[in-house]
């Protein structure tokens, strides 16, 4: 009989340990830069907490507006001093804008589990970027991009003229934060049944929960014009250098 | 260099310097056996993906206090460790581990008939049921040694315990598992 250290070791490498999670430590640059980081489950029901009281405290609207946002399990916050982007690296435009991997709307849709919306008033995108985890959400999210249309103008802050960008989420617990600066404008809207935000007035962040209801942050790239919706599960982000009769256009058409 | 693994003070020295890339290759590399230690001193799974999530936050934060020269591992399961005593601590609960084995044979392994990989089968089931029901303390020190293949010098740290204390509690724990291996060989 071997020695017990021999049988032990030979144990240990038959012993069915819990898988190891995919995301450990999620990373971006700019959320490890900010200190942004992704927090146990624990932590995220106290941050739900404590953004639902920051909205209370620091934005005035009605009772019913703020109870019409959280339905949406949407949270949005203030702040005096939004964040400062660090400069995005140059090159391509994915690398850039850390949209993930450049693929096909086909390639992209092989890789989920949910449909893909594209706004018809747009057409086909001109590129399609796929970011799975662990460096994308779970559920993983997808961007279309719009390099140039003739009536919406490049915008300065992301150099294309319009980002539809799309991720999943459990529906009972998702929310979407925007850190919204002092200039932001923000309205409800319903947008082919969807309830939804136009935020304008000023770039600002953007996070969210994704489908397992951790939180995920963007990289500190800051948003333009941006109408979000609650696509049937699939919270739908719509940005550019657009109106807002523009992106409810682009919104209503997603099919 | 190229095709080799950077090692680990090259990796700190770069992720220090706040090269993100190097700091999420630490955590590629040890990931796994970070969760694992979690999860042999918390006994759930989800709290050890807590305590090792929360640990990476609070090794990637403490980078700048790591010390040249010293070795890496140890340093992070100290924080993995801590971090999942400190989980089980303040939740008030304690899960009792209970290590499984997997079904079927190795990769690599000769192919063995029915009846002698049922018998082997059944022989390392009662080893590991042996195992879990040590002491805490003596399952601990055993499934890091020989399960986590962790060295004395990472043991010590993730037990919390001096590097000869691990050498003595060791010595007993397997003093211990021998005896019941022999008593269950002789019933």
């Amino acid at each position: 009989m071997p020695e017990l250290e021999d049988r032990l070791t030979a144990l240990g490498a038959e012993i069915a340990w819990p898988p190891t999670p995919p995301r450990l430590w999620r990373g971006d640059r700019q959320r490890r830069a900010e200190g942004l980081f992704a927090r146990p489950r624990w932590a995220l029901a106290a941050a739900a907490v404590l953004l639902i009281v920051a909205t209370l405290l620091a934005y005035t609207p009605t009772r019913d507006a703020i109870a019409h946002w959280l339905n949406l399990h949407t949270t949005f916050t203030r702040t005096e001093h939004p964040p400062t982007p660090s400069p995005l690296p140059s090159g391509p435009l994915g690398q850039r804008l850390d949209l993930g991997k450049q693929t096909t709307l086909a390639g992209a849709q092989q890789q989920l589990n949910w449909k893909i919306v594209v706004p018809a008033a747009l057409g086909a995108p001109d590129e399609v970027y796929l970011k799975l985890p662990p460096d994308g959400p779970s559920g993983g999210e997808v961007t279309l991009v719009y390099g140039a249309r003739s009536d919406i103008r490049v915008s300065g802050i992301t150099g294309v003229s319009v980002l539809v960008t799309e991720a999943r989420g459990r529906t009972n617990e998702q929310f979407f934060q925007k850190t919204l600066g002092p200039d932001v404008k923000i309205e409800p809207v319903t947008v082919g049944g969807h309830s939804g935000y136009w935020i304008s007035g000023q770039p600002h962040q953007f996070a969210f929960t994704d489908a397992d209801g951790n939180p995920y942050f963007d990289t500190l790239r800051l948003a333009t014009n941006t109408l979000i919706l609650d696509d049937g599960g699939t919270v739908v982000r719509v940005e550019g250098d657009m109106t807002k009769q523009q992106a409810i256009d682009i919104g209503r058409s997603l099919a | 260099m190229e095709g080799r693994p950077e090692d680990d003070s090259r990796l700190v020295a770069r992720a220090q310097r706040g090269d993100a890339a190097a700091y999420e290759e630490i955590v590629h590399r040890y990931q796994e056996v970070a969760f694992r230690t979690a999860y042999v001193i918390a006994g759930s799974a989800a709290d050890a993906e807590d305590a090792a999530q929360e640990a990476f936050v609070k090794a990637y934060r403490a980078l700048d206090r790591f010390r040249a020269g010293s070795e890496l591992r140890p340093w992070l399961l100290r924080i993995v460790a801590n971090e999942a005593r400190n989980r089980v601590r303040s939740s008030g609960r304690r899960h009792r581990l209970e290590l499984r084995l997997t079904e079927g044979f190795r990769p690599g392994d000769a192919a063995p008939s029915p009846e002698a990989l049922a018998l082997a089968g059944d022989e390392r089931r009662r080893l590991l049921a042996m195992v879990n029901a040590l002491s805490e303390d003596d399952r601990l020190v055993i499934a890091a040694r020989y399960f986590l293949q962790l060295s004395g010098e990472e043991t010590a740290a993730t037990l919390g315990i001096p590097e000869g204390t691990v050498k003595s509690r060791l010595s007993r724990a397997l003093a211990r598992l021998r005896a019941k291996v022999e008593e269950a060989a002789r019933a």
